[in-house]
């Protein structure tokens, strides 16, 4: 399996709000282990699915310098689950951003019905975060991450 | 990826509190993304281990009346440090509220002495044949995954539900937020 | 617009509520942030970014929570802030009360100066500079 809970941007504006979607399948093996008798999509993968537009939005704020890290979820609601057959689309906007931090604000959307909301905060971590014995380098933005807004990019011919 | 992330339950106050333990280990395959260069626990896998712990003292508490116990809300989630393979990592749970078809919670996540999450979150119960009574075989079987699950993670010493005569899908358990 | 000092405790208690998931009844005006309240530091942003929204302000970073005197050596020695270091922390920080924190002026106590009081008397000077 890949840690990757969306398949691909459908929405970027540089600095200010992404949309991504996520298909969700009867061939994850996670959708038939949750619930078995019921297949969805675990809640917390919803979450996950918006930490990452939300931070490859922040990180490309920055032209990816840093390493961007949730370091809290302020708040996360959900009303309804994905399930297969579905198509979860996460939205989020960029509310505030400096070296430290990011803010976002974020709704999950279940087939275009609005279905919860995450917002988050990120930390910039570099070496002064050094009692959390980090690499060097920038581990959080690796091909995976970076190929998703790449071919988005050539999608929309930037 | 199997999703557990609860590997044994070490202590329980029924209705009240539960410890439990998950042990990261660099065979889970999502470490390999997240991330090839500095594996570590998904925080969103941190907040589930709290959230799994919740939902088996709620399924001991109500003798696992309830096919679904989902996570509804989560507040305050705030990662401290990092849990690497090699780390076990322990969370408590305290039970705020407990009613038939929700819960609150508060809980923390500790590797060794460190505190490395907290949060606050709530669940909702429920069956899906509360919505659609030609569900109440799967719910069944989804009931009974769970208590295969619960005999294979809870430790000695840890109280089993006291059997109740529940009968499930009666009246119609609210599964969305008033 | 809130005007009376009740008012803007009856509003910062709601950001602290929101934002550290404490009670209300927690939130009294000498309880600290870190100590009694529970505060991480990514919470201080937190409370910073819902104060903004709360009462329509700009907090400049530093200007709320100063993040740039303990790590100046011209202000810290030996873990204890020096005379220049206690001036410049009194100058960044008016809505701080000083008095316990004088005599020791240990580095290791300064969140303690950041209690639900000194919100709320930044957001007052706040206001009134508005």
């Amino acid at each position: 399996m890949r840690w990757i809970w969306i398949d691909t941007f459908t929405e970027f504006e540089s600095g200010k709000r992404a949309s991504a979607v996520k298909n969700v399948t009867l061939a994850e093996e996670h959708v038939h282990d949750y619930a078995p008798a019921s297949p969805m999509l675990p809640p917390p993968l919803m979450i996950e699915g918006m930490a990452q537009t939300a931070g490859i939005l922040v990180g490309e704020a920055r032209g990816f310098r840093e390493n961007v890290i949730l370091a809290k979820v302020r708040r996360a609601t959900f009303e309804e689950y994905g399930r297969p057959g579905d198509q979860i689309t996460y939205t989020a906007v960029l509310d505030s951003i400096d070296d430290t931090a990011a803010t976002t604000r974020g709704e999950v959307f279940r087939n275009g019905d609005r279905i919860g909301t995450v917002d988050l905060i990120f930390s910039h971590l570099n070496q002064s975060a050094s009692d959390l014995d980090l690499p060097e380098h920038n581990f959080v933005f690796g091909d995976t991450f970076l190929d998703l807004l790449r071919s988005y990019r050539i999608a929309v011919g930037d | 990826m199997k999703f557990a992330l609860i590997d044994r339950i070490t202590e329980l106050e029924p209705g009240k509190r539960v410890v439990a333990v998950k042990a990261v280990s660099l065979a889970e395959e999502y470490l390999a993304d997240h991330f090839a260069t500095f594996p570590v626990l998904p925080g969103v896998l941190m907040l589930e281990a709290v959230v799994e712990g919740a939902v088996w003292l709620v399924r001991q508490h109500e003798d696992f009346a309830h096919s679904f116990v989902l996570l509804k809300e989560a507040r305050n989630v705030t990662y401290k440090s990092f849990v690497k393979p090699g780390q076990v990592l322990r969370i408590e749970v305290h039970c705020r509220q407990l009613a038939p078809d929700s819960s609150e919670f508060s809980g923390t996540g500790r590797c060794d002495d460190t505190e490395v999450v907290k949060a606050r979150f709530a669940l909702r119960h429920f069956n899906l044949a509360d919505r659609d009574p030609g569900m109440a075989q799967a719910d069944e079987r989804l009931v009974a995954t769970a208590r295969q699950r619960w005999a294979l993670i809870a430790g000695r010493g840890v109280p089993q539900p006291e059997r109740r005569g529940v009968s499930r899908g009666s009246g119609q358990a609210k599964c969305k937020t008033e | 617009m809130p005007t009376t000092r009740e008012d803007v405790f009856k509003q910062v208690e709601e950001v602290l509520v929101d934002a550290l998931g404490v009670d209300e009844d927690e939130v009294s005006e000498d309880a600290t942030l870190t100590g009694d309240l529970g505060a991480e530091s990514i919470d201080f942003l937190d409370i910073v970014f819902r104060l903004e929204k709360k009462f329509s302000i700009k907090i400049p970073r530093g200007e709320l929570f100063p993040d740039d005197i303990v790590n100046n050596p011209d202000y810290v020695e030996n873990g204890k802030f020096t005379p220049a270091g206690m001036t410049r922390l009194k100058t960044a920080m008016p809505h701080a009360d000083f008095s316990d924190f004088e005599a020791d002026a240990d580095v290791a106590k300064m969140p303690e100066l950041f209690t639900v009081r000194t919100l709320i008397n930044y957001i007052e000077n706040k206001l009134q500079a508005a």
